[in-house]
């Protein structure tokens, strides 16, 4: 199906693609166009959305700078959330480079929190100040947001050296600069979304975040937490693979330029029940061990082992401990010791256990004190890097 | 008499002598064809080797979305796998070519019996490591699935996969080798759904405590749209 609208605009400023979750029906999508499109812009901007409902009502007024350009390719598929998203990524980068635009923004967060404030601060850095790539940063929760905090931004840190709170968004601002990068990169992108923030760093380009407020997320299916997992981690480990040149030189970590202010979400004020988490952790001790010994050094297997004979109230999963399983399975997903999807859901039951781990420790903690807990956390990254440097460099020499 | 005894045995020798004698050719055919052959084979291996290698293959491969391929792969490199796959078909070829030759002159209903039954043998040898890969590839999969869904009997489970799948490569390799006829399709059925009564009866039966406390601790639990403290995504 052909974009409709796209024939009423030649040229524009800046594009935005809103791409809402699959939970959200086309009233919801219709609303948050409306909300958007009603304030005023200085600049000719196009907003490529879902096609809406036909009886829709019209959204612009006489003379507005908006344009509206509907496009079948931007949706959120669950089973395929990273696909998908990706997919959308590319039609709406397509469009603002048919456009000639300055500016992107792709808007992926569910839309009933999406205000016209995240638009600008999305597409301002980009606009007035030159920067090429702009990451949001929500509103923090203690308990939002696990695998960013356990893994994603920890590790994306420690290796490429900057402070980004969310290096898969999934809510970005964009250069056309970056857009010109990616377009024409040698090495075509499957997994967009993961790659954007490696890409701008490992290409010298200015980047930013933006505090963009509290963000709605959709309920997850447990069961379905490794294949999750396998989604997320899975091209973020391709990147390593293919940055690899580059983060071997990357010492330490700089912060970024932040624009608005942080925002702090208090934690629930009930006892946290983690039991179902410490469950699985130790049903994968028990049983996982033969796939386990594949991926794992014997040390931290015995530490694992060690961890499941502590009961649920003196259960804790060393900063180290995790540290290393993260970067020994960055490395088999390298070398391919066994199917990578098989090894990246094999990581669930690692996982659950440091989560389990962090709530204990977390009980009824402030957010500042959470935001500390995060650091040490990185800290660790970053102090065991060299481990993951020599081990990928000789992945076969001795390592007990 | 003795004369008669001596013209038999100079009979006998100059038949097995000549037989031999038709046969060499033939052997050496085949001897020249599986030489040239292997030669020819390393030959183009060498050179397809660095053609893929200066084309990057491994990493196209990977652009291009085909991951897969390199598991199975040695020192996981598809263009490894490839160049072998095209060196041992110059070599199977190469024994085919001196194979007919070498039938010409055969004459053993036994040998050329023999050499019929090489195909099935092949096939199942082939059936064989097929089954075995894919029992322990899927018999991995439900482990981890198992465990990523809390089932206690995450082994079990898994264990009864890798032998479904194991008894029926067996049972295919065995049918092949024409070894058994109905008694290995009647033994295949027999154990086939015996291997799945007997997982039924363990989860049923066996394990009925143990899915008994495993529903109850999944019913006691919040139902899936209550919001959980801790958020993954």
């Amino acid at each position: 199906m052909a974009d409709s609208g796209v024939a009423q605009i030649e040229s524009a400023d800046a594009v935005i693609g809103l791409v809402p979750p699959a939970s959200r029906d086309s009233q919801a999508v219709e609303n948050t166009i409306a909300r958007i499109v009603g304030t005023e812009v200085p600049l000719r901007i196009a907003l490529i959305h879902p096609p809406l409902s036909p009886n829709h009502t019209e959204f612009l007024k006489a003379g507005s700078q908006w344009h509206l350009i509907a496009s079948p390719r931007l949706a959120q598929d669950p089973p395929s959330l990273a696909q998908s998203l990706g997919d959308s990524f590319r039609a709406t980068f397509e469009m603002a480079q048919r456009l000639n635009s300055r500016a992107c923004a792709v808007v992926a967060s569910d839309l009933s929190a999406t205000t016209v404030d995240w638009v600008t601060l999305l597409l301002q850095p980009v606009i007035d100040d030159r920067f090429d790539l702009v990451a949001p940063c929500y509103a923090r929760h203690p308990f939002e947001g696990m695998i960013n905090r356990a893994i994603v931004y920890p590790l994306v840190r420690a290796l490429y050296g900057k402070q980004i709170r969310n290096p898969m968004g999934p809510d970005f601002g964009m250069s056309s600069r970056l857009l010109l990068q990616i377009a024409g990169s040698s090495r075509p992108r499957m997994h967009t979304l993961p790659s954007l923030a490696a890409e701008a760093i490992t290409n010298g380009m200015e980047l930013c975040q933006s505090q963009l407020g509290p963000r709605i997320y959709a309920v997850p299916d447990f069961t379905n937490l490794g294949s999750l997992l396998a989604q997320l981690l899975g091209p973020l480990f391709l990147d390593v693979e293919r940055y690899a040149a580059h983060w071997q030189h990357a010492r330490g970590s700089q912060p970024i330029r932040e624009f608005g202010q942080p925002m702090y979400v208090e934690a629930p004020e009930s006892t946290m029940d983690v039991s179902r988490l410490m469950e699985s952790f130790q049903l994968g001790a028990r049983n996982l061990q033969d796939v386990w010994s594949m991926i794992l050094p014997p040390s931290t297997l015995v530490e694992l082992r060690r961890m499941v004979r502590n009961g649920a109230a003196q259960f804790r999963m060393p900063d180290a401990t995790w540290v290393h399983v993260v970067y020994d399975f960055a490395l088999a997903h390298r070398l391919r010791t066994i199917s990578r999807d098989q090894m990246l859901r094999a990581l669930t039951p690692i996982y659950l256990g440091w989560v389990a781990s962090y709530a204990l420790e977390l009980e009824h903690a402030s957010p500042e004190a959470a935001e500390q807990r995060l650091e040490k956390l990185c800290v660790v990254y970053e102090e065991t890097k060299p481990y993951f440097v020599s081990r990928w460099r000789w992945p076969d020499r001795f390592n007990p | 008499m003795w004369e008669q005894v001596g013209q038999t045995l100079n009979q006998s020798t100059v038949g097995v002598l000549s037989r031999l004698a038709s046969l060499l050719p033939g052997l050496l055919a085949l001897l020249v064809a599986v030489l040239f052959s292997a030669a020819l084979a390393w030959l183009i291996g060498i050179v397809l080797r660095r053609v893929l290698h200066g084309i990057r293959f491994d990493e196209r491969l990977e652009s291009w979305g085909v991951t897969g391929l390199a598991e199975y792969s040695p020192q996981q490199s598809p263009a490894l796998l490839l160049t072998r796959v095209a060196a041992w078909s110059i070599v199977l070829a190469g024994l085919v070519l001196g194979l007919g030759a070498f039938e010409a002159t055969l004459t053993s209903e036994l040998t050329v019996r023999m050499f019929e039954y090489l195909p099935n043998l092949a096939a199942a040898i082939v059936v064989l490591i097929a089954g075995s890969l894919v029992a322990r590839y899927l018999a991995r999969s439900v482990l981890i699935e198992s465990v990523n869904m809390n089932l206690q009997y995450a082994r079990l489970l898994s264990l009864g996969v890798k032998w479904l799948v194991m008894v029926c490569a067996i049972a295919m390799a065995l049918d092949d080798l024409q070894i058994g006829g109905g008694i290995v399709h009647l033994a295949f059925g027999i154990l086939f759904g015996g291997i799945v009564l007997a997982l039924a009866l363990a989860v049923g039966l066996g394990s009925k405590e143990l899915v008994c406390r495993s529903l109850e601790r999944e019913s006691s639990r919040a139902p899936a749209d209550v919001e959980e403290p801790i958020r993954h995504i």
